[in-house]
């Protein structure tokens, strides 16, 4: 098997290949980004290539020809760009790398990275969709995410390959890029006034087994991977010892600012998961990827706030005295 | 790792636990050291509820060795119009075998709707009443209202599918006095489980119907005392 890992220089994209090369199954792992990977690779290629280069990208896929993709060339907003030049990227990424690879004449399957954002948060919508729920964004992101599974899914019935979609919990972890984990870390964290509604997280380390799981066995249409339990936004800024600061719906937009001038920018998918939650039933996911035990979201967080803890230096004359 | 940074933080999601002294659960919520499930339960919380709802309503109970010791199952009882009917039979389904019980009919008002999925409440959707099963819950699916208690109350057909594959009983829930006055505990009868023809496969329309007619008919039955609960 031949795997092309799109996003290779993302933290999750950069585990990925990581658990492919372990595998004898998997003959030949390559990659692109347009940020290098950030661990060591043992056996993977990987080439630096910015999405918006189209031209290089595709040469470099097709002379790759590879029989399977793992898609993770998805950018979240106000993670390492705003939100246009992510959905630009996302966009540029998903149209090239995955049409490149089914013209290469190879390509047997694809799995693209998508997120809980596609079902959005209407008021009569389920509060913990399954994957039967029909998708309805509430955001710029989850309509962005919908895009790239639609593309793959169009691609996959031309061409006549199974593809799959992995729509995970919010990743969020110690050295993942996280929007969300950026303003946890905050030491004042907006919350909603009137309400204090649930979401789900996910390690990224089961996000990069499910997405291993899924190149393994094949895995076609949606799969929500979710950690189990919850947490709310309240809870969440008390377990980190952080101030919950409680926002009014007029005043989002306000706190919004405040929070990108603290460092920590906020993409309207994020606002919605603050107001309105964000959680889905992960049930089917364990079952057919054969994922063994997840982390509960509540750990995620703590794992979040204990890196978070600075700890002192010690200079050179401290530790000889 | 100790229970208070364990996942969730010592307290059960599925058995209902002793409620903690007030300091200590007020430390507690302040440090965020509580758990909560995806449908927003906060089990802390409904363990300091507890005490308040079996002060407020008494029950007597009658066929409590149906209720499974683990695992999920739906109780479909009727209801008047309050909340007097779900909170009987949460407080029997604790009492005898000291699991938590959610009930399907949150409230799609801003404010109430957060506080009674606190307390355990699932929103009225197919999917999430499919979602609560699989984890494993006990779930508790009232009929339509009955303003006069006289009838079981027509069934939530659209629910009915999501319960089809689980094991269904129907329940009987009485006032111990009129209009909910509590003179009498409450009567709850939880009826032998209700068998549905196994060629329906999950989901089938045609199968909803019949479960829900079912679900109905066993109810009528044990409210009219036409059918014992043991």
């Amino acid at each position: 098997m031949r795997v092309l890992v799109t996003g290779m220089g993302g933290e999750l994209g950069t585990r990925v290949a990581q658990l492919l090369e372990a595998r004898d199954d998997v003959d030949e792992v390559a990659g692109v980004d347009f940020v290098p990977p950030r661990r060591r690779l043992r056996r993977a290629e990987f080439r630096r290539i910015d999405p918006r280069n189209r031209d290089r990208l595709v040469e470099f896929v097709q002379e790759y020809a590879p029989s399977v993709v793992a898609h993770f060339g998805v950018y979240e907003p106000a993670s390492r760009m705003g939100p246009t030049a992510a959905a630009e990227r996302t966009e540029l990424s998903t149209v090239a790398s995955l049409s490149a690879a089914a013209r290469a004449g190879n390509l047997e399957y694809v799995v693209v990275r998508s997120g809980l954002e596609v079902y959005g948060r209407r008021v009569s919508a389920a509060s913990v969709p399954d994957e039967a729920v029909p998708p309805a964004p509430g955001s710029p992101y989850g309509e962005t995410l919908l895009g790239v599974e639609a593309m793959a899914a169009r691609l996959g019935r031309h061409h006549g390959f199974p593809v799959g979609a992995l729509r995970y919990a919010p990743v969020v972890g110690s050295h993942v890029p996280s929007p969300l984990g950026r303003l946890l870390r905050l030491p004042v964290v907006p919350v909603p006034a009137f309400s204090d509604p649930p979401f789900s997280l996910l390690h990224p380390d089961d996000a990069a087994e499910a997405m291993v799981a899924a190149v393994v066995r094949r895995v076609a249409g949606p799969l929500n991977v979710v950690g189990p339990g919850a947490a709310t936004p309240w809870q969440a800024a008390l377990l980190g010892g952080r101030v919950p600061m409680p926002v009014a719906p007029p005043l989002w937009r306000w706190a919004t600012r405040a929070a990108e001038l603290a460092g920590a920018a906020m993409a309207p998918h994020m606002i919605e998961l603050l107001r309105h939650g964000r959680t889905g039933s992960g049930s089917r996911a364990v079952g057919v990827l054969g994922l063994r035990e997840l982390r509960p979201t509540q750990q995620v967080l703590q794992e979040l706030y204990e890196w978070a803890q600075v700890v002192p230096l010690v200079t050179a004359t401290e530790a000889v005295a | 790792m100790s229970p208070l940074r364990s996942a969730d933080f010592g307290i059960d999601p599925d058995r209902i636990g002793e409620a903690e002294p007030i300091a200590r659960a007020l430390s507690r919520r302040l440090g965020g050291r509580y758990p909560v499930d995806p449908f927003g339960f906060d089990p802390m919380l409904a363990d300091l509820a507890t005490p308040v709802a079996r002060a407020l309503v008494r029950v007597r109970t009658e066929g409590a060795d149906r209720i499974p010791e683990t695992g999920p199952a739906v109780f479909v009882a009727n209801r008047g119009l309050g909340i007097g009917e779900p909170m009987a039979l949460g407080v029997a389904v604790g009492e005898m075998v000291g699991r938590r019980l959610r009930v399907v009919g949150a409230p799609g008002v801003p404010f109430v709707n957060g506080l009674v999925r606190r307390l355990g409440s699932v929103h009225a959707s197919p999917e999430d009443l499919a979602a609560c099963l699989r984890a494993g819950h006990l779930v508790a699916v009232p009929l339509g209202p009955t303003w006069l208690r006289t009838g079981a109350g027509s069934p939530p057909l659209e629910l009915c599918a999501a319960m089809m594959g689980f094991t269904v009983y129907p329940v009987a829930v009485t006032p111990g006095g009129p209009l909910g006055a509590p003179i009498r505990p409450w009567r709850v009868r939880i009826g032998p489980h209700i068998e549905l023809d196994d060629t329906y496969a999950p989901g089938d329309p045609l199968g909803a119907a019949e479960l829900g007619d079912a679900m109905r008919r066993a109810v009528e039955e044990m409210l009219a005392g036409r059918a014992a609960a043991p």
